[in-house]
């Protein structure tokens, strides 16, 4: 009787959490219920929204807490049906890892760049002296000859 | 080195544009069903306006067309006929469900009884078999082979043609 209910709400695997009640219960709810995305929304969470579809996951959400599921039990499970779509915070796994990556790969290369061009600033010499630089060495080349 | 940062700079606005283009073709409300290729979730819903359920593993063994639909949702108006001729002409050979969602029962009935009913409705109360689909908006169809596998989705109405092809290359009808 537990297995048919458990496969009929499409969690066939035990809950690996302690079911929470009062307080807990609706804190947790919250919680998970905010980083779930309402499919009938534009950008909004379950926890947000007042849309029946949002209602009535946020309820499916509330249910599977107090019976012991995890965040990451629930999180697979609406997945399973919705795909990646449904997480509002994207996993770090496959092209979803861009997402977090390229930031801060942008803010590196910026950083390394402008260090770059700080670099070459402070080793170049000042132009002036560049300039008197290539003067005296025509001088000298000039005089090479003449103070033999 | 300002030669370099032309190129980058070329090399990255090609790569930007080039996504921004190949995503003018995607309708952004579609959404790939993950149940594809995987066994269609369960359930046993109460039929409208009777006091029996039925169980989607009774027509295992059979194809099947399982429609998400609402009598307050228009589209699910203009599809109803599709659905219906369909069901009437493929008889026995596949088996179509309507699982209605965020509904009155009693509009399901006058619905029903208005329209036609050529196939058993069943009612989503709580909506978890919506859930459980993946259903984000109906009307939304899934088509489930003979061994209980998801084998396609449509989002929207179906037009006559494109049920005929769903079932032609999905259900081999």
């Amino acid at each position: 009787m537990i297995i048919t209910l458990l496969l009929l709400i499409g969690l066939a695997e035990a809950p690996q959490g302690t079911p929470l009640q009062g307080a807990a219960l609706e804190r947790r709810t919250h919680e998970i219920a905010a980083e779930i995305r309402c499919p009938v929304c534009q950008g909004l969470s379950i926890d947000d929204s007042p849309s029946e579809m949002a209602v009535n996951m946020k309820a499916e959400v509330r249910d599977l807490v107090a019976r012991g599921y995890t965040r990451d039990q629930i999180n697979a499970y609406f997945e399973r049906s919705y795909g990646q779509f449904v997480r509002l915070r994207p996993e770090f796994r496959g092209v979803n890892a861009l997402v977090w990556i390229l930031p801060i790969a942008a803010l590196a290369a910026g950083v390394f760049f402008v260090l770059l061009t700080f670099r070459k600033l402070k080793n170049a010499p000042p132009k002036k002296q560049q300039r008197d630089d290539l003067y005296l060495a025509r001088v000298r080349e000039l005089t090479k000859g003449a103070s033999r | 080195m300002n030669r370099t940062v032309l190129l980058a700079g070329t090399i990255l606005t090609a790569a930007l544009v080039g996504i921004l283009f190949l995503g003018l073709g995607h309708d952004p409300k579609h959404i790939d069903s993950p149940l594809i290729g995987n066994p269609a979730p369960p359930f046993e819903l109460k039929v409208a306006g009777g006091n029996e359920t039925i169980a989607l593993a009774k027509f295992r063994g059979k194809p099947m067309v399982v429609n998400f639909w609402a009598t307050w949702c228009r589209p699910c108006w203009e599809e109803h006929p599709t659905l219906t001729a369909a069901s009437n002409e493929l008889g026995g050979r596949v088996q179509f469900l309507g699982v209605v969602f965020q509904d009155d029962e009693s509009k399901i009935l006058g619905f029903l009884q208005q329209r036609g009913a050529a196939y058993p409705t069943v009612v989503d109360d709580r909506g978890k078999t919506a859930i459980a689909y993946g259903v984000g908006g109906v009307p939304e169809t899934f088509f489930i082979d003979a061994n209980g596998v998801v084998v396609a989705k449509h989002d929207g109405p179906l037009s006559p043609e494109q049920l005929q092809s769903y079932l032609a290359k999905d259900l081999g009808q």
